[in-house]
């Protein structure tokens, strides 16, 4: 926005202009407390020094950290979350890729059709998604062939929803792809598979990056989908899960804490590049 | 690859290149996509629906033996239409609320913060709502929680002698935590569509003698229409499939439809349980048909 055009300099004032900004404010402020209060609680409670959590406080300490760190079952419900997460993420990036290249760049009879089909996962509860697959591997498929419930039937079920992300998001990137660069690259002999490795992918690979990390965080804190389909393992939101349901302890604060702040900062990461890429596009495109 | 057949279609003279092997080779990329979801999505939800007409025999397995009772049941056994309209009305007043506090939350970042607050608030409301979901809703038990930092609050204060039990085990509480786990959607939808309006338009309307509440009424709101509907349906909706929540933070009687479901689950009554989770995706898509016009899903999930 140019200088000098700021909205509130064009504004009237209102004889109410100072209240609305202050009731404005407050309303924020109370909001983002409240969106903050059951993380700061549950952090101040995993530092907490009785077996019990809650106020009054104490005293304060790591040692439920240090539980958790020697806490095999914990470590191995982690592995199997990682597991599930890796292979999630390296299918739904290149998948999800490939499928937003024909729905922005059109030529395809019913793109339309396609990109609300692609839609729906992200609409649709995960509960019903969860169930429509328990019951399609449980009895639907049951005539056909025996499908145990495990891990590879979690990978399947976290793929419906975490394909459709990466679409959204690469798809978004390419729509502001400026496709004189690839012209050009085709002016001067390049092959289309070269055009593709050097000028379109490492254009769009921000967006693939963020779609990639979304999807791991996405799979990693899945809960619904993975609570359906699991077999015998236990990811880490189930290891959590089973554990809240035997009583709240610190150590189960101490291991939300620790997801919490690891998938913070892989949002945080993703979200700058986003940020990154689209003003890539607006240099790009100018 | 999409790209070669594309670059193809770029030089001129390509007009007649819409063969149908081009058209195909154009959509080859999207075909692995395009299988997992037939395949893991659709596919289930039809095999559900067939499921929902069929019976539950004695070994626990779905027979083909067709019949409306699992539908008739929702409307005859009076618990299923109530926990249903129950879910209805929390799913109403959480978005309602969302709605409530995200409308002036997202005019003041759009109209009172420079870019760069807003783009920090936005980030501090939007990253912990792609963090662990059952974690947050946990993160309430810290609260609301008999032991929880309400009600100690409220004890040393002296406000109260004996724990409250309205926010732990009950609906009051799942109110709550729901309107925090989904207010970041509604935000992010109401803000993308502020964001885009002109306000100056307020000013012309004003300087023409409306009212403000005339300006804000004809001017403001037809234009951030989708954005609101956006909104809604982003609330809306999952709160339908909420099972968690009442489960970790209400209690026996807080159950919403999709506890309903679960139990008919857990006793492997797998076609009761599709009949009434086709009812819920029913529900689902006949709101998303509505409204499909001015619903945008890339205002919230690509802002993120």
């Amino acid at each position: 926005m140019a200088k000098g055009s700021s909205p509130l300099e064009t504004m009237p004032v209102s004889r109410f202009a100072r209240q609305t900004r202050w009731s404005l404010i407050v309303l924020t402020g109370a909001m983002l407390a409240f969106l903050y209060l059951p993380i700061g609680f549950l952090i101040l409670f995993s530092l907490e020094d009785a077996a019990t959590p809650g106020l009054p406080i104490t005293g304060l300490t790591l040692h439920w950290y240090q539980v958790l760190a020697s806490d095999s079952a914990i470590q191995n419900a982690l592995l199997t979350s990682v597991e599930v997460a890796v292979a999630v993420t390296i299918i739904a990036s290149i998948v999800g890729t490939m499928v937003a290249f024909p729905l922005v760049r059109g030529g395809v009879r019913g793109a339309g059709a396609l990109r609300l089909l692609f839609t729906l996962p992200i609409m649709i509860p995960g509960f019903l998604i969860g169930i429509g697959l328990l019951i399609f591997f449980r009895q639907g498929l049951h005539p056909l062939v025996n499908i145990q419930l495990g891990l590879y039937t979690v990978v399947a079920g976290h793929l419906v929803f975490t394909i459709p992300f990466v679409v959204l998001i690469v798809a978004a990137r390419l729509q502001g792809f400026d496709r004189r660069l690839e012209w050009a690259a085709a002016d001067l002999g390049a092959s289309p598979w070269r055009t593709l490795r050097h000028i379109v992918l490492p254009l769009i690979a921000p967006a693939i990056l963020a779609g990639a990390l979304l999807c791991v965080t996405l799979s990693i804190d899945e809960f619904v989908i993975t609570f359906f389909l699991i077999g015998p393992q236990q990811t880490l939101p189930l290891y959590i899960y089973t554990q809240i349901k035997f009583g709240v302890t610190p150590e189960v604060n101490a291991i939300a804490t620790v997801i919490l702040v690891v998938s913070l900062s892989t949002v945080l990461i993703g979200s700058l590049l986003l940020t990154g890429s689209r003003r890539l596009r607006h240099r790009t495109s100018e | 690859m999409t790209v070669e057949s594309d670059a193809g279609a770029l030089a001129p003279a390509a007009g007649s290149s819409s063969s149908l092997a081009r058209r195909l080779g154009r959509a080859a990329p999207a075909l692995p996509g395009l299988g997992v979801l037939v395949f893991l999505f659709l596919a289930p939800m039809a095999i559900m629906f067939v499921f929902s007409f069929w019976r539950t025999n004695n070994d626990f397995v779905a027979v083909p033996d067709w019949n409306l009772d699992n539908y008739a049941r929702f409307f005859v056994q009076g618990t299923y239409l109530r926990t249903f309209l129950k879910t209805l009305i929390m799913a109403g007043l959480v978005t309602a609320t969302a709605l409530a506090i995200g409308l002036p939350f997202a005019y003041f970042l759009v109209r009172y913060t420079g870019k760069l607050t807003q783009r920090v608030i936005l980030l501090a409301v939007i990253v912990p709502f792609w963090t662990s979901y059952l974690v947050r809703v946990y993160a309430w038990q810290a609260i609301l929680g008999e032991h929880g930092a309400l009600n100690q609050i409220l004890q040393a204060i002296g406000l109260i002698k004996v724990p409250l039990d309205i926010f732990n085990y009950d609906d009051p509480g799942v109110y709550v935590v729901l309107t925090y786990i989904y207010f970041p959607f509604a935000l992010l939808a109401l803000y993308a569509s502020l964001e885009k309006f002109d306000f100056t338009q307020l000013n012309a309307a004003q300087d023409l003698g409306a009212r403000p509440d005339q300006a804000f009424r004809h001017i403001l709101l037809p234009q951030i229409r989708a954005g609101i509907i956006t909104a809604c349906i982003f609330v809306f909706i999952p709160i339908l499939g909420e099972f968690l929540t009442p489960t970790l933070v209400g209690g026996a009687q807080s159950s919403l439809i999709a506890n309903l479901v679960l139990n008919f689950l857990r006793n492997d009554q797998f076609a009761e349980g599709a009949a009434l989770a086709i009812i819920i995706a029913a529900f689902v898509t006949a709101i998303m048909i509505v409204f499909r016009k001015s619903f945008r899903v890339e205002d919230v999930v690509t802002s993120g």
